[in-house]
């Protein structure tokens, strides 16, 4: 099991703003480095994909993702689970966020948590690595959310 | 004549010349009627598993069944590591060993050897009776040679006291074997592939030892002419038809950056007598979007991928390219594939690591060590690489072509390396051997180093010194768990050689691995070089699983 914890701020922008951002799947998802979504099904799941770069090695997964908000808690869940292109790889992953008034600078704080769980044939050979590399993705991720909350906010 | 004389005979019958182990009452009989003969050697070594380690190298080395022996029980058990090891490298091999007498079932040596050889991955043999003693042999040689595995032949003590009455000579095991019959693949099967390999764009050609076994170069080379294909080599087969353009190294995670990227443009692999294991594919993930064309001699070999390839050939691995390169040369087929400039360029600079650590007073960068020995040893010397850490800055490193490399890693154990070293020195008539292996993995059989004294062989065995469990190290830091726990200090490895009447260095700079290794090339016997390596340097394999690196 991976966990992530991240946060970031959002200056100048109140809750809601962000929020309207935030749960857009569409606008989440291009913020997951290598992710893209596919097709939206009945139940409001979409299909996805995530190419990750193991070290040189890039692995392809193909996922089902679930989005859950909460709109007047101003929380989220996202839970994906798939497996790679070979069926070798398979993973789960949960991440929730919550959007909050930051009064010290009149922004929003966001709070990222994720777990993650790898099985199958990829988590021997990437081992540590693993590790290093999702925490990087989300710290990505991350970066990226703060940087498009900041430019929707500042356009 | 007694049972153990007519044992003994019956080796010297199968053809054998040199006999590795050591001495006990289970079988110092047959090995005393083996000194009666004068056409076999016995070597006498320290610890019965060097023994079959030696056996191991040499068959791996002549690709016939090298020849071990221990006594019973306590001997026999000793065996076990190098068993498994020889199993995993399906190494032709016979350990003739000793066993307590039926008659004595409270013997002190007692022990169930025939459940200890199936749990080693060996085949069984016991000589039952007098009447049983040639076929017993014969079969020994006969399964050893047809499944490509160790046996273990198991002579109770009381049997090989028995008197023998057969005057008729000893028939080998090689009026069993039918004379050597190259298989042809299917042509429907061989149609089917050329299909595959005139509709791709991107064809890599892996080769494995079962290539190198058939013969199999001139023929790779001239089809990856034809198609266009990137060469590549399993572990096993490093650096062999890397002389050639458009040879990218390894398959596998000591593959470059560079042939890692290319690989992955990859729309067919055609795997040559390469099991193509979770090594060589990562797992099928370093080709992930290849339709795969396997030939082998075996009636089927299910990748590492668990995925059975697109189109399996039987086929000896000559046979089966140069049939391939018939067809398609019938088709007037012809593609660039892979062979541009662009990719020429890619592929000169690929071996650079630049990578900078930060290097301890007092100890060498190890790939320094690795392309020191590389450059100054001559290329006609063949080299084993080790185990554990240390393999993976010998194995990226070491690039000068040579007649063989052996490497390690068929049982993921450490000290395997340095009886393998000298039961392929002795397999080639005591030519030079350089070994580089790790300190843990040459400490665990240094007491066997004597062996390499005693019998003169001219082998430089090159320690990789971080005085760690270097893989655990590695790993413990990454994980960062207390690191320490895995260091041991070991003494000065080059005293040891000298104390055993050999020759020894210790070498803190790069300056002394380099005279050192010169001093041997001008008067090659047995040498230890004790090159002491920084912690700090990470190999490009633990770079990549251990931190995530694009390296």
């Amino acid at each position: 099991m991976i966990e992530i914890n991240e946060q970031f701020e959002v200056p100048s922008a109140a809750p809601p703003f962000v929020w309207n951002l935030l749960s857009d799947p569409h606008a989440v998802v291009g913020c997951v480095p290598g992710a893209a979504l596919g097709e939206e099904h009945e139940d409001g799941s979409f299909d996805g994909s995530l190419t990750v770069k193991f070290g040189p090695a890039k692995v392809t997964f193909r996922a089902r993702i679930d989005l859950d908000l909460d709109q007047s808690a101003m929380t989220g869940r996202v839970t994906a689970r798939g497996k790679d292109n070979q069926g070798g790889t398979r993973f789960k992953a949960s991440m929730s966020f919550k959007v909050t008034d930051n009064a010290e600078n009149a922004g929003t704080t966001v709070l990222i948590k994720g777990e993650n769980e790898i099985t199958g044939k990829l988590a021997g050979i990437v081992e540590a690595g693993a590790k290093i590399v999702i925490k990087r993705m989300a710290a990505e991720f991350s970066e990226n959310l703060a940087a498009r909350c900041a430019g929707a906010n500042t356009a | 004549m007694k049972v153990y004389e007519r044992l003994a005979s019956a080796f010297a019958g199968e053809g054998v010349s040199h006999i590795f182990g050591m001495m006990g009452d289970g079988n110092m009989y047959w090995m005393d009627a083996l000194d009666k003969l004068t056409d076999v050697k016995v070597l006498e070594v320290r610890h019965e598993g060097v023994g079959l380690g030696m056996a191991d190298g040499w068959a791996r080395q002549t690709h016939t069944p090298g020849v071990c022996t221990a006594t019973c029980g306590p001997g026999v058990t000793q065996l076990a590591t190098a068993f498994v090891t020889a199993a995993r490298a399906e190494s032709p091999l016979v350990a003739f060993v000793g066993e307590f007498p039926g008659t004595d079932q409270d013997y002190i040596q007692r022990f169930d050897q025939s459940r200890f050889a199936a749990a080693c991955e060996a085949g069984f043999v016991r000589i039952t009776s007098p009447d049983y003693a040639d076929e017993a042999v014969r079969k020994a040689f006969y399964l050893a040679k047809l499944e490509s595995r160790p046996i273990m032949l198991s002579a109770p003590m009381d049997v090989q006291q028995m008197k023998f009455e057969d005057e008729e000579p000893y028939k080998p095991s090689s009026t069993l074997l039918p004379a050597r019959r190259i298989a042809r693949a299917d042509p429907d099967m061989l149609a089917k592939a050329a299909e595959i390999i005139a509709n791709s764009k991107k064809p890599v050609i892996v080769v494995g030892r079962g290539a190198m076994w058939s013969g199999a170069g001139d023929a790779v080379v001239k089809l990856g002419k034809r198609i266009g294909a990137l060469t590549a080599t399993t572990l096993r087969a490093k650096n062999w038809l890397a002389d050639n353009e458009y040879h990218a190294g390894i398959s596998g995670l000591y593959a470059t950056k560079t042939a890692i990227q290319l690989f992955e443009e990859a729309d067919c692999v055609i795997a040559v007598g390469a099991s193509m294991n979770r090594y060589t594919t990562e797992h099928g993930y370093l080709y992930p979007n290849a339709r795969y064309i396997h030939l082998d001699a075996k009636a089927h070999v299910m990748m590492g991928s668990g995925r059975a390839a697109d189109c399996y050939l039987q086929t000896d691995a000559k046979a089966g390219i140069e049939d391939l390169e018939a067809l398609l040369a019938k088709r007037s087929f012809r593609s660039t594939g892979y062979r541009t400039g662009e990719v020429l360029e890619r592929l000169s600079n690929q071996f650079e690591d630049r990578t900078q650590f930060e290097i301890e007073p007092g100890t060498i960068d190890p790939r320094e060590v690795c392309r020191v020995i590389d450059e100054t040893v001559p290329g006609s010397i063949g080299l084993l690489t080790g185990s554990g850490a240390s393999a993976g800055f010998s194995t990226v490193t070491f690039q000068r072509p040579r007649p063989f490399l052996h490497a390690a890693q068929f049982f993921g154990c450490i000290g395997q390396m340095l009886p393998a070293a000298m039961g392929m020195c002795v397999a080639t008539g005591n030519k030079p051997t350089l070994l580089v292996d790790g300190d843990a993995s040459t400490m665990m059989h240094i007491s066997d180093f004597d062996t390499a004294v005693r019998y003169k062989m001219p082998l430089l065995a090159v320690v990789l010194n971080d005085q760690a469990l270097g893989s655990e190290y590695h790993k413990m830091r990454a994980h960062k768990m207390k690191a320490e726990l895995s260091t041991i200090p070991t003494p000065n490895i080059g005293e040891i050689a000298k104390a055993m009447g050999g020759r020894g260095r210790l070498a803190t700079t790069v300056e002394e691995v380099r005279a050192a290794a010169a001093e041997w090339v001008a008067n090659p016997g047995p040498m230890i070089i004790d090159a002491r390596i920084s912690r700090n340097a990470i190999t490009i394999a633990h770079r990549r699983v251990l931190y995530g690196k694009d390296e």
